[in-house]
C-alpha cells in the first residue's frame, strides 16, 4: 500500500485547520480507508481534544522521533471511525524538537501502511509549518471569507508552490449565507478568484461544530449538520469521487412560498431603509 | 588575537592573524544549523572575542541580504566583534551571475551590464531551504511556471530594456525586483511587491504594491487591467489611495477597468486607460 500525505494548513490561526483535519480524517475512514492524522502543533496540541482521544495518549510524535517508542505504540486508535489513528503532538516541547527530515521519514513509513496520512499544520509560516509541509505531496488550505485569512492563505499558497506542492486545494470555512446575500461577506467566487486555486469544499458556518468539538465527536458523524455533510463530501472528493461543489448560499435558499414572501419583504425593508 | 578553534560540530572554523579574525562557515550546513553553531561557539569563547574586526568568508554559498543580516546579528549580539565585511572568492559571484544569466536566458546585451553594478542583481541563495523572508524572490527562477522570455529586441521601437514575463499570480509576501520592464499575466495580490527599473504591465488585477522606474526613471508607467492597489510608486513619487478602504471586505469586487499611472506635474496621476488613450497622447503613453 502506498498512501498519500496531505497537509492541512492556513497560515492564519483559528480558521479551522484542526477541526477540518479531524473531520476529513473521520470522513475518509468512514469510507473504508486506513487513515492516520498527525498533529504537528507541538506545544499547542488540540487535535486529540477535537477527536476526543486526549485520555488515550501514552506516546506522542516527539517520543517517536526521539526513539523512545515504536511508531505503532504512538498510533492512537479512534473510538468510532474504524481504521483511523492519531499521532498526537507533544505538549511540553516545541517546534524545533523535530526536523523536516524526521517528518519526511515518519510520513514515508506511515504511507506504507495507510491510505492517507493527514498532517495538521500549526499556524504561522515558521519551523512548524516547514516541518508539516515537508513530507506532503498535496495540501488543503483552509480559509474563511475574511480579508485577513485570505491574505494569509495567499502567502501560504505561494510558499507551498515554492516548495513544489502545486496541488493546493481550498476549503472555505464558516461561510454565512445570510451575510453573503446581504453583501456583507465575500462569497466563494470572490475568494477563489482572489486566490486563483480550486476549491474542494465550501463549509457553512454551523454552531454544531462548536458543540461537537467540545464533545470530542467530529461533526462529520452528524448527518443533520450542513457542515458535517460538506466535510463528508470533501472526504469523498479527496477519495477521487466527483461531487459537484455546492455553494451554501444557494443550498440554503428558502424554499416555501411563505419563506420567499418573507425574504422579499426583508429585501424590500432593507431597500427602503437605504433610501 | 591569534588562535585556532574548531567547533565540535565542525561547522565553524575560526582562525586569525594579527588583528584580523577569520570565521569560516561550513558550506553544506543549512543556514539554521550554521547560525546555531556560530552562536554556541561565540558563547563558549566570549572572553576571547571581546573586540576587534572580523571578515566572514561565506564560502561557496550565496546569501540573500536577509540571511547576511542574520549572520551579522548572531555575531554582533553574541560577541564584542564587529563585522568588517562579508567575503567570498570572486569565482563564486562570477558563477552565480552566470547561472542567473543562463536562467533568465536574456539575449539583450544590456542585462549583464546592469547587474555588474551589484545591487540590482537578483542574488539567489543556492541552499535547499527557502530564505525566511522572500521564498519567491529566491526560489522562483527554478519553478517551471516562472520563465523569463527574451527581452524586447533592441531593433525596431523598443528601448532595448529586457522584460520579465511572469505567467502566474503574484502572491502575498512575494518581492520581485527586475532591472527592466515587468509584465505580469495574472493578478498581483495584496502583500506582493513588484519593483521594475522600467514599466510595469499587469494583465490582471493589481492589488499589491508596484514601483515602476525604481531607479529614478520618472517616465516609467504602471498599466493594469484593473487596480485597487493601495500604493503605487513611480521613481521617487508615491501615490496612496486612502478613500477606497471598504470595511465589508469586498474591495476586490469592484473592477476599475484598465488604468494607467504616470507622473504628471510632479505627482502620480491614475487615469482610466481608455480606447483612445494612446492616440490622445501622441501615440506614446510615456510622452508628456
Amino acid at each position: 500500500m502506498s498512501g498519500k500525505t496531505i497537509v492541512m494548513t492556513s497560515g492564519k490561526g483559528g480558521v479551522g485547520k484542526t477541526t477540518a483535519t479531524a473531520n476529513v480524517g473521520v470522513g475518509l475512514a468512514l469510507r473504508g480507508n486506513r487513515v492516520v492524522v498527525i498533529d504537528t502543533d507541538i506545544g499547542l496540541r488540540n487535535l486529540d481534544v477535537v477527536m476526543g482521544l486526549e485520555n488515550r495518549i501514552v506516546y506522542d510524535l516527539i517520543d517517536v522521533v526521539e526513539e523512545r517508542c515504536r511508531i505503532e505504540q504512538a498510533l492512537i486508535r479512534d473510538k468510532h471511525a474504524g481504521e483511523l489513528y492519531l499521532v498526537a503532538a507533544a505538549q511540553t516541547r516545541d517546534k524545533d524538537c523535530i526536523s523536516s527530515q524526521q517528518m519526511i521519514d515518519l510520513c514515508r513509513q506511515l504511507e506504507g501502511d495507510f491510505d492517507y496520512v493527514i498532517v495538521d499544520c500549526p499556524a504561522g509560516i515558521e519551523q512548524g509549518f516547514r516541518n508539516a509541509i515537508a513530507a506532503a505531496g498535496e495540501a488543503l488550505v483552509v480559509t474563511t471569507p475574511e480579508v485577513s485569512a485570505i491574505r494569509d492563505a495567499d502567502r501560504v499558497i505561494g510558499l507551498l508552490h515554492a516548495s513544489d506542492i502545486r496541488s493546493a486545494k481550498l476549503i472555505i470555512n464558516r461561510i454565512k449565507p445570510e451575510m453573503v446575500r446581504q453583501g456583507d461577506m465575500l462569497d466563494a467566487s470572490d475568494v477563489l478568484d482572489m486566490l486563483a486555486v480550486d476549491a474542494i469544499g465550501l463549509i457553512p458556518a454551523d454552531d454544531r461544530v462548536i458543540t461537537s468539538t467540545n464533545n470530542g465527536t467530529p461533526v462529520v458523524y452528524d448527518n443533520q449538520s450542513p457542515s458535517g455533510r460538506e466535510f463528508a463530501r470533501i472526504a469523498a472528493r479527496i477519495d477521487g469521487e466527483y461531487i459537484p461543489m455546492i455553494d451554501p448560499v444557494e443550498e440554503q435558499q428558502p424554499s416555501s412560498i411563505m419563506d420567499k414572501v418573507r425574504t422579499l419583504m426583508g429585501i424590500a425593508r432593507k431597500a427602503s431603509s437605504h433610501v | 588575537m591569534s588562535e585556532t578553534a574548531v567547533d565540535n560540530q565542525e561547522l565553524i572554523q575560526a582562525f586569525g592573524r594579527g588583528s584580523l579574525l577569520n570565521i569560516r562557515v561550513d558550506d553544506d550546513a543549512p543556514l539554521e544549523a550554521a547560525c546555531r553553531a556560530l552562536r554556541e561557539h561565540l558563547g563558549r569563547s566570549r572572553q576571547l572575542y571581546t573586540k576587534g574586526d572580523v571578515a566572514v568568508d561565506i564560502g561557496r554559498r550565496v546569501l540573500a541580504v536577509e540571511q547576511q543580516e542574520r549572520i551579522r546579528k548572531v555575531i554582533e549580539s553574541e560577541s564584542g566583534l564587529n563585522i568588517a565585511r562579508f567575503w567570498c572568492e570572486p569565482e563564486v559571484l562570477e558563477r552565480e551571475r552566470e547561472r542567473i544569466t543562463n536562467l533568465l536566458s536574456l539575449q539583450s546585451a544590456a542585462a549583464p551590464e546592469h547587474w555588474s553594478n551589484g545591487h540590482q542583481a537578483p542574488i539567489k541563495p543556492v541552499e535547499n531551504e527557502p530564505a525566511p523572508a522572500e521564498p519567491h524572490a529566491t526560489g522562483q527562477a527554478d519553478e517551471p511556471g516562472y520563465q523569463a522570455r527574451e527581452g524586447i529586441s533592441p531593433g525596431a521601437e523598443g528601448d532595448g530594456a529586457p522584460a520579465l514575463m511572469v505567467r502566474r499570480t503574484c502572491r502575498s509576501g512575494e518581492a520581485l525586483t527586475f532591472s527592466g520592464n515587468v509584465v505580469v499575466m495574472g493578478n498581483v495580490n495584496p502583500g506582493a511587491q513588484i519593483a521594475a527599473r522600467g514599466d510595469i504591465l499587469v494583465f490582471g488585477a493589481l492589488r499589491g504594491g508596484a514601483h515602476a522606474g525604481c531607479e529614478g526613471d520618472a517616465s516609467a508607467v504602471i498599466l493594469a487591467m484593473s487596480s485597487v492597489s493601495p500604493h503605487l510608486r513611480i521613481a521617487d513619487y508615491r501615490w496612496q489611495d486612502e478613500g477606497r478602504h471598504d470595511t465589508s471586505g469586498r474591495s476586490n469586487k469592484d473592477s476599475t477597468g484598465p488604468i494607467i499611472a504616470r507622473v504628471e506635474n510632479r505627482a502620480i496621476r491614475v487615469t482610466p486607460y481608455l480606447k483612445n488613450y494612446a492616440l490622445d497622447h501622441g501615440g506614446n503613453p510615456n510622452e508628456r
